[in-house]
């Protein structure tokens, strides 16, 4: 009997995060929920899948249907200890193929509310490695998981879908990448007390600029806003000095002003000898001059320009998520082909087909050769002889691996697949 | 005098050129092409191209160089080792999208421009030849590449200021380095085309009597002389650097171009091969 691979989940769009919360399994207990759907009777191998946006239980079952309730029942169980209410319309199924092809998504970051974040891969085996330590991995989703990653890899490498950032402060980091290419020489400014300042400032701070300036209106503020995010202050008054040191401004004052005009950024150029510049106009209001875009060897931003970069960025990874959908579809056709292969019957005639092909080969060698002068009835008892000790040899095998498929044995198909690769019977 | 073995791996490097070049662009915009392999088949016509140049030595030494047809080649083989050379310390595969094609056009106009005098008169067989035309065409190899660099610091920058970002940007390296590059190129292209100038003018003058003799050839590298000149000026004292910098190299670059295609047709003289 086949081993089925079932997969019952509840992902961000299938979802709530309140209800996806009430079955969240915490790290530490994982391992015990793991031995626990071991438990269930069809279940025959399992992975837990538990991220923010997603949990999934992932398994190889001896029964699609029985295994599908198991799994709702063992789900509802864990809901139950937080809160009732009923699960099933916010859980999605899938079986065989189906299965196969929304693990292989989900790996290749498909299946992802930012499509091809990087993060989904490492959860996945973090969680994959934590099932085979339990002891509930088995060789059909030891096979399943690791195709997933290589698909995984593959989708990445020969697609565009982790490329172009997404959010606004690594598209600022991004095109500060496609001006600069060193960062340890590079001052940067901060103008304003703006959350989104803040981050950008971290975001720049941990490519390893060599000083972050901070200025704000009540120097207070940016006393504290140095002190948190490891800048030097300045005083408002004096931050018109400061800027020709400055390879990036960041602007995210509130005021509804302008800060910085052109004029003063033409002077400013003269100053430096007109090493590049880039500025960042991130807050609510602009803070900048936007004919500053219009001087040679400077580079304004402002909020809205990072934003349609980032969509953009996102729409091409849509687009490029259509390859990757293919080099799935591939890869789902070729481990169905390996999972069918593990069925018993297959298996026991390539194995008797390779012996009598080994067997076929030797009797044509010998009687052609050192045996040349052997008489009808000789060679008869030859052919006989040899067909009975293939027989007798295969006898315990094929009778061993009969008994294992009628038990629903675990290994049933452990034995197969080591059977087919000792055997070199996977071309056949 | 070309025999066909000759035609043959002119012809071989022409086609190298050609598909270094196509894969190149494949590279730079479906991003389907694995990076290594366009510099591969460069270097694959590069060795093409200088069995070729070997042979046309052996058989005419340096006086080969001389002949309008055969000095392309001579500047287009210096043109793409010093290339392969940045690359091997920069990886600039974007740099070999404007090589390539570049290469592949003055090889396959090797033959185009090829006419004129076929012998080299005793006059020229001098010591002067390879010294002068060597030191030149280096000049020249160096200022092609910077024109190379050049663009792309364009595409980039107009990309930047239109706030684009397309893929072909993403292999593009930053405006930093790419700048860096330009002065680098600049700083040794302007010292070879010096001596090349330098050079030239006492072979005239020792052999010929005349030093400087308004050759059309003489008016445009003094021309492009006094541009780089500039530019190596504006650079090191007044920051004459990014955008209008690339812009001056360009314009450079494209005098040396347009007379290596076209002059010599225009102004016949002692250059393009005419030893009168």
């Amino acid at each position: 009997m086949q081993k089925q691979i079932v997969i019952v989940g509840l992902n961000h769009r299938s979802a709530p995060i309140e209800v996806r919360e009430s079955v969240a399994f915490e790290n530490s207990y994982v391992a015990d929920a793991l031995t626990r759907l071991r438990g269930y009777p069809s279940i025959l191998e399992g992975v837990i899948l538990s991220t923010c946006n997603r949990v999934e239980v992932i398994a190889a079952a001896s029964d699609e249907k029985s295994a599908l309730s198991e799994i709702m029942l063992f789900l509802a169980e864990q809901k139950a200890q937080r809160h009732a209410g009923a699960l099933d319309d916010h859980t999605y199924t899938y079986h065989d193929a189906e299965a196969v092809r929304h693990l292989f998504r989900v790996a290749a970051s498909l299946d992802s509310m930012v499509i091809g974040e990087p993060q989904i891969l490492g959860q996945l085996k973090n969680y994959y490695d934590t099932a085979q330590r339990a002891g509930t991995v088995g060789t059909v989703l030891h096979r399943l998981f690791h195709r997933s990653f290589s698909v995984a890899k593959r989708v990445r490498s020969e697609t565009g879908i982790g490329s172009g950032a997404v959010s606004v402060s690594s598209v600022a980091v991004e095109l500060a990448k496609r001006i600069f290419d060193r960062f340890d020489d590079k001052t940067v400014m901060l103008i304003g007390a703006g959350k989104m300042g803040d981050l950008m400032a971290r975001h720049l701070q941990s490519v390893g600029v060599k000083t972050l300036m901070v200025t704000n209106r009540t120097f207070e503020r940016a006393l504290a806003i140095a002190e948190r995010i490891q800048g030097n202050p300045i005083r408002f008054e004096d931050f018109a000095r400061y800027l020709a040191m400055c390879d990036l401004v960041i602007g995210c004052a509130g005021a509804p002003d302008i800060l910085i005009d052109a004029a003063t950024i033409e002077k400013v150029l003269r100053e430096r000898k007109y090493k590049a510049m880039f500025f960042l106009d991130i807050g609510d209001r602009r803070n900048f001059d936007p004919l500053i875009n219009d001087l040679d060897n400077v580079y304004l931003y402002n909020i809205d320009d990072l934003k349609s970069v980032a969509d953009e960025n996102l729409q091409e990874r849509a687009n490029e998520a259509e390859k990757a959908e293919e080099i799935v579809h591939e890869e789902v056709q070729s481990f169905i082909r390996w999972l069918a292969s593990l069925e018993q019957v297959p298996t026991i005639t390539a194995l008797r087909q390779r012996f009598e092909e080994i067997r076929q080969r030797e009797i044509e060698k010998s009687l052609g050769g050192d045996l040349k002068g052997l008489s009808e009835e000789q060679r008869a008892a030859i052919e006989e002889m040899t067909t009975a000790m293939v027989n007798k040899m295969l006898h315990g095998p094929i009778s061993q691996l009969k008994k294992n498929s009628a038990d629903h044995d675990d290994d049933g198909t452990l034995y197969i697949a080591a059977l087919r690769k000792l055997f070199n019977l996977e071309k056949q | 005098m070309t025999l066909p073995m000759d035609v043959l791996l002119i012809e071989l490097t022409a086609v190298a050129y050609l598909v270094a070049a196509g894969s190149l662009f494949l590279y730079l915009f479906r991003g389907n092409v694995e990076s290594r392999l366009p510099a591969a088949i460069l270097l694959t016509g590069f060795v093409v191209h200088s069995l070729a140049l070997i042979r046309l030595f052996l058989r005419q030494g340096f006086a080969a160089v001389a002949l309008m047809g055969d000095a392309l080649l001579f500047n287009s083989w210096l043109m793409v080792g010093i290339y392969l050379l940045i690359h091997l310390k920069y990886r600039l595969t974007v740099l070999g999208g404007i090589i390539a094609p570049l290469a592949f056009l003055m090889t396959f106009a090797a033959f185009a421009v090829s006419r004129g005098a076929t012998e080299v008169p005793p006059g020229f067989q001098t010591f002067w030849l390879p010294l002068h035309v060597t030191l030149a065409f280096l000049g020249n190899a160096v200022f092609a590449l910077a024109f190379g660099v050049s663009l792309i610091y364009l595409l980039q920058e107009r990309h930047l200021k239109h706030k684009k970002l397309t893929l072909v940007m993403k292999r593009f390296p930053p405006l930093e380095s790419l700048d860096r590059l330009n002065y680098k190129l600049l700083m040794w292209g302007f010292p070879l085309m010096t001596l090349g100038i330098l050079t030239g003018t006492l072979w005239a003058g020792i052999h010929w009597g005349d030093y400087w003799s308004w050759d059309p050839r003489q008016i445009s590298s003094a021309i492009v002389w006094l541009l780089y000149g500039a530019l190596l000026h504006g650079r090191v004292t007044a920051g004459l650097r990014g955008k209008k910098a690339a812009v001056l190299t360009m314009v450079g670059f494209c005098v040396v171009l347009g007379y290596f295609l076209w002059g010599d047709a225009i102004f016949p003289s002692r250059h393009g091969g005419r030893f009168e």
